[in-house]
């Protein structure tokens, strides 16, 4: 589904990526923990397409397509989707002309045929529902005014919405209260069909309790420094990333 | 004196008709009045360049084919121009009853008495090509609605210009007391044409006014204009312009409160494409008191083009319990577009309740990206996001088929904008 091989990636000039692989198959769940500053959101940014965040070599390979060939448009239309660390407010835009417009978008790109307006109200009112957001949210402008949780489970509304295959979510897990938190994982475990697979990019194990990874990443310093299984994230909840540098040197 | 003022003034000395008297007085006052360049205030930010040495035709007779714009539901009465020339007849058009249309051009007496209490009336001498429309538009309409008579039928005055000719035509409108009109100033064409048109409004006291004026010329175009106004006691009037950018294109409104109680709302939207040049003057003058002034014009520049607001609101020692607004919104899409925006506030009396503003934006790349990243075009969330403070003009406009008209329209053109 989503093969990285050496990417490196700078913004500004400054390297951020610097030689990052990562496969990712259908239906897996691979789960990235580090340090912060080390590259994670960065990693979410250049596979969506950012302008600023310039992969400068490397390949992704994303469903057979060259990733890093799309714009950032066709990248969503083509499946990937990153729920966002900091979702923007954008005021003059109601969640639901945006909904809209973006659930038809997916569609059509799909073939499938355009819901009717029922259809559409039906299926964003149970979304909203699924991620316990009143349903009153739809005719506020996007993210406009909403709580940092709210605009966390608002991301996982689209995600629910738009059936992407790769799901990236950026710290869902950040700022959330301990119910909010089950109801973001209840929302990402209800897609996880054995095909959708996501990357789901956490300081804390407590997400991991409700969404079993099936892989651990460490990304560290702009590369994957150890990968391993669901124990690994249990290792740093315990003794934090100290050990990186001594790993660092070792690799020197 | 450039080289096309000179042939004017040339041209104008030969005319002989019953305006002659006035003509002859503009003519004097252009003798004397100095080309406009960067340094003359009112011309500050639009240059006058491409004018100065051009010499195109003038049409002799009009055109067969003299179709105006179809607007679904509109059901209006049109009177049609081609190149200055008319192409209606308007002796053969069916009018409902308080409601006369008379050519300027073969006016009987009884006409070009009424006509010249319009004529020249609202309209302030200033004007450089205002004076030019004086000696020069041997066309245009005298417009009379009876002292309260409510006209249903929407009045659509279209002026068509071609490539290579030039063309003046005028609009006097006179609305008796309690009378209502809907009145709308619609100017296009594609190519090289030079034109100018000014329309003169007298507002009876508790009539109201509904207008529009479209200046949609292509980008080759050189089209200067204006719509004046003088408001009755207790009047009203809901004015919308539309302009889209030519080489050149000037328009100005004025509005004058001469009577109290008077309530002006003025709408101006532009969008201007590729090297596209919009320049809006407006003068607002409160010289009695209780009068209220709402104008709101807003706009989107793209690429290199340029838009000019300067708008004015002049309330006079006497003035007292006037309300006004003045707001100019603007969108920049690109680095290359400019916006020269001078929204002023002159006040000499103490009790009035004011407030005035200009806003330029640009695109806002991070909202953009976050529509984008969930399957949005560009295209499509660039008229998300940027489309709604004009589209909101667009809906305010009280005649609901010409917003289904113009809509669309204005969507498609912001669409084909250049961004970057
Ligand atoms: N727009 C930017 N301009 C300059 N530097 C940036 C920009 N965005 C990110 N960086 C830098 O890139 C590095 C990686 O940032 P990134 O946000 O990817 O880290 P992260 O791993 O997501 O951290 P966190 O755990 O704090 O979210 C940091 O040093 C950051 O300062
Ligand atoms: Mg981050």
């Amino acid at each position: 589904m989503l093969s990285i091989k050496n990417l490196h990636a700078s913004i500004e000039g400054k390297e951020i990526l610097k030689g990052l692989n990562l496969n990712v198959k259908p239906g897996e769940v691979h789960a990235i923990m580090g340090p912060n500053g080390a590259g994670k959101s960065t990693l979410g940014y250049v596979l969506s397409g950012r302008e600023e965040y310039e992969a400068t070599s490397g390949k992704v390979e994303f469903e057979q397509r060259d990733l890093l060939e799309l714009e950032v448009d066709e990248r969503a239309r083509a499946g990937l989707f990153l729920a966002f660390q900091y979702p923007v407010e954008i005021p003059g835009v109601s969640n639901m002309e945006f909904l809209k417009e973006s659930v038809s978008a997916a569609r059509k790109e799909r073939g499938q045929e355009q819901l009717t307006a029922a259809e559409f109200l039906k299926a964003a009112r149970a979304a909203c529902e699924q991620v316990n957001l009143p349903v009153e949210f739809l005719r506020r402008g996007v993210n406009e005014g909403f709580s940092g949780g709210e605009k966390k489970r608002n991301e996982i509304m689209q995600m629910i919405m738009l059936e992407p295959t790769l799901c990236i979510l950026d710290e869902s897990d950040s700022g959330l209260d301990i119910d909010a938190l089950k109801v973001v994982a209840d929302g990402v475990n209800s897609q996880r069909d054995g095909k959708r697979s996501f990357i789901v990019i956490t300081h804390y194990q407590r997400l991991l309790d409700f969404i079993q990874p099936d892989f651990v990443h460490i990304l560290a310093d702009g590369k994957i420094a150890k990968s391993g299984g669901p124990e690994l994230a249990k290792e740093v909840e315990a003794s934090g990333y100290a050990w990186l540098e001594n790993h660092e040197e070792a690799n020197a | 004196m450039s080289q096309w003022l000179a042939n004017v003034i040339d041209r104008a000395s030969s005319v002989n008709d019953w305006l002659s008297p006035v003509r002859q007085e503009a003519l004097t006052r252009l003798k004397s009045t100095s080309w406009p360049t960067r340094r003359t205030e009112e011309w500050r930010y639009t240059s006058l360049h491409a004018l100065a040495n051009l010499t195109l035709n003038e049409a002799t007779n009009s055109k067969a084919l003299a179709e105006a714009p179809v607007v679904s539901n509109l059901n209006s009465i049109d009177i049609v121009f081609v190149d200055g020339v008319p192409a209606t007849d308007l002796t053969a058009l069916n009018l409902p009853a308080g409601l006369t249309i008379h050519s300027l051009a073969n006016a009987s007496e009884a006409i070009q008495q009424q006509a010249s209490k319009v004529f020249n009336q609202v309209k302030p001498d200033a004007h450089l090509f205002g004076l030019v429309n004086d000696a020069l538009a041997l066309q245009g309409v005298f417009i009379n609605v009876a002292a309260g008579v409510q006209l249903e039928q929407p009045i659509r005055v279209v002026n068509l210009v071609s490539a290579g000719i030039e063309s003046h035509n005028r609009v006097l409108v006179n609305l008796g007391a309690n009378a209502q009109a809907t009145i709308i100033e619609h100017g296009a064409g594609q190519g090289n044409s030079m034109n100018t048109a000014f329309a003169e409004y007298v507002i009876g006291t508790e009539a109201k006014l509904e207008h529009y004026r479209f200046a949609l010329h292509g980008e080759e175009a050189i089209h200067i204009g204006g719509c004046h106004f003088k408001m009755g006691e207790s009047s009203r009037l809901n004015s919308t312009i539309v302009g889209y950018g030519s080489q050149i294109s000037r328009i100005d409104t004025d509005v004058v409160h001469a009577a109290e109680h008077a309530l002006a709302k003025m709408n101006c939207i532009y969008l201007l494409g590729p090297k596209e040049h919009f320049d809006l003057h407006s003068l607002i003058e409160h010289v009695v008191p209780n009068g209220t002034t709402e104008q709101n014009a807003r706009g989107i520049v793209g690429d290199k083009a340029r838009a000019v607001f300067s708008g004015r609101i002049l309330i006079h020692r006497d003035a007292q319990k006037t309300l006004a607004e003045l707001h100019n919104r603007n969108l920049l899409m690109s680095r290359g577009a400019q916006i020269s925006t001078t929204p002023a506030l002159e006040i000499y009396a103490d009790d009035v309740q004011c407030a005035h503003g200009a806003t330029i934006a640009e695109i806002a790349e991070e909202d953009l990206y976050y529509l984008q990243a969930r399957g949005i075009s560009r295209k499509q969330a660039l008229i998300m996001l940027n489309f709604g403070f004009i589209q909101e003009l667009v809906s305010q406009m009280p005649n609901k088929a010409l917003a289904a008209w113009l809509e669309p329209l204005l969507r498609e053109r912001f669409a084909t904008m250049e961004s970057e």
